[in-house]
């Protein structure tokens, strides 16, 4: 289990218990979490699940695969150094505590 | 005791009681009809359709697997062969490039909806979403008109499985060949002549430098044309007889299209027509008691997950205002649908064009006669009254 912060697009922050191994995407959307889509099920196909992730601590996730790079490339907001698609981040206790800042638009 | 059999035609026509029972009682069941563990519960489902690592695809992954299909479809097919296979078909399916299919697809609705004008009941499925979806997957694949109605048939067949072998009939295997050797004819074709589709590209793709083998090329194309049809189908035929059984619902979507996704999503939740597949243990589990081994079957239940009132607050209520996201009607993880986008757009635009037609309807015929397949589930026939 890890507690994930999710800033909603109005500046309403919600925290969700993710279960491990779930992707951080399906803890938003299996939590209510306004501001992500997930539209594609968690088969890095759509775009419409991406975060913000806090830059300070980008470098302790694993870094984006060549699908997820390519799929960055179609954001629907601005794509910033600290972009990630929450389908590709498992949750696990490394990542307790994680806040995802989450964008205007997805589509 | 408590059975649960996805053999049986009592689950066909209604698996939801029995899945209350797996869920509250049984969370973790091994069902010796199927030879399969059953997972039930939401939380289980999507925990499991992540990790792949333990759960794998590559045994197969329909709950009655076809002959010599496993290990060469993108369904059957774990990472990272699975992501390389899914790159190259998936670009085709991505929301934004189906942009230019619209158009086409409304055409094609339009013309099957004016077909039932001043009819007063008809067969939802014979006289309209079989017509609509065997054209829309020909038209996005490009194949040449002509066999239409002997490739839904056997789309519809192959998918099937006999209630009491719990295995394919001779029926379904002949399906399944005559697919093969239709979808190898079309493969032939864009060799020979290739045009800028997405059978051209994939027949003659390359990973890492090595052509695809030619079973995964075959099975693949065979695959998509089966989903295409019959899943797009199936749940087409699901939602007409959601918004049939719901009259407020239907009037609604009626008068404002703009419900139609959230009716459309409501719909994948309540009783998608994929309602089963199937993975393989690579390690022993331990989960609610139980103790399920490296090698053993497990079925994922994805239409009990949407039941499920431990992520679905009063799920039994069909309600298009619910927005269910996370919902298991696509599947989930790294084997979740690739053709969502494609699902999504053409049944919004076959029932905006249907209702122009026939905005008020409801069942003409019950009880229903389901489709005998221990992994979707859909009538065979839908007939409505017009009113």
């Amino acid at each position: 289990m890890a507690l994930i912060t999710y800033i909603e697009p109005s500046g309403q922050s919600v925290s969700v218990e993710v279960a491990d191994g779930w992707s951080l995407m399906q803890g938003a959307t299996a939590g209510g979490v306004d501001g992500i889509l997930g539209e594609c099920g968690g088969s890095c196909a759509c775009a419409t699940c991406h975060c913000y992730v806090d830059p300070t601590r980008m470098a302790e996730l694993p870094p984006p695969g060549e699908a997820e790079l390519a799929m960055l490339e179609a954001v629907a907001a601005e794509r910033r150094p600290n972009s990630r698609l929450a389908c590709q981040l498992k949750a696990s206790a490394a990542l307790a505590g994680l806040v995802l800042r989450l964008p205007d638009v997805q589509e | 005791m408590f059975v649960f059999d996805p053999y049986s035609p009592a689950i066909d026509a209604d698996p939801f009681p029995a899945y209350q029972t797996l869920r509250d009682e049984f969370p973790c069941f091994w069902s010796p009809q199927a030879g399969t563990w059953v997972l039930s519960r939401y939380a289980d489902i999507v925990s499991a359709g992540q990790d792949w690592q333990t759960y794998s695809s590559a045994r197969g992954n329909l709950m009655t697997e076809l002959p010599n299909r496993a290990g060469a479809t993108l369904g059957t097919t774990d990472p990272p062969r699975h992501d390389r296979l899914r790159g190259l078909v998936q670009h085709a399916f991505m929301k934004r490039n189906l942009e230019s299919l619209a158009d086409p697809i409304r055409d094609i609705a339009r013309t099957a909806a004016m077909a039932l004008a001043g009819r007063g009941e008809f067969d939802f499925i014979g006289e309209f979403s079989s017509k609509f979806t065997v054209r829309v997957l020909f038209a996005a694949l490009g194949l040449p008109m002509g066999d239409e109605q002997a490739v839904r048939d056997q789309a519809v067949l192959m998918v099937q499985s006999d209630p009491l072998t719990r295995a394919k009939a001779p029926q379904h295997i002949a399906a399944y060949q005559w697919m093969q050797d239709y979808a190898a004819g079309v493969i032939a074709e864009r060799r020979a002549r290739p045009q800028n589709d997405l059978i051209s590209h994939f027949s003659m793709a390359e990973i890492d430098g090595d052509r695809l083998d030619e079973r995964e090329v075959l099975l693949t194309t065979t695959t998509l044309i089966m989903a295409g049809i019959e899943s797009l189908g199936g749940f087409m035929s699901m939602f007409a007889l959601n918004l049939a059984d719901h009259r407020e619902a239907r009037e609604r979507v009626v008068a404002d299209p703009s419900l139609l996704p959230d009716a459309v999503e409501e719909s994948l939740r309540f009783n998608t027509s994929a309602q089963r597949f199937r993975r393989c243990l690579q390690r022993d589990v331990h989960l609610h008691g139980q103790t399920m081994r490296a090698g053993d079957f497990v079925c994922l239940a994805y239409g009990s997950g949407n039941r499920d009132d431990r992520q679905f607050p009063d799920p039994d209520t069909y309600d298009i205002t619910r927005k269910p996201r996370g919902h298991l009607g696509f599947g989930g993880g790294v084997h979740a649908c690739l053709g969502t986008a494609i699902a999504r757009l053409s049944v919004k635009i076959a029932f905006d064009e249907f209702h122009r037609v026939v905005p008020a309807y409801r069942r003409a015929d019950a009880p229903l006669q389901w489709m005998p397949s221990s992994t979707f589930r859909s009538p065979l026939r839908l007939g409505l009254s017009v009113q």
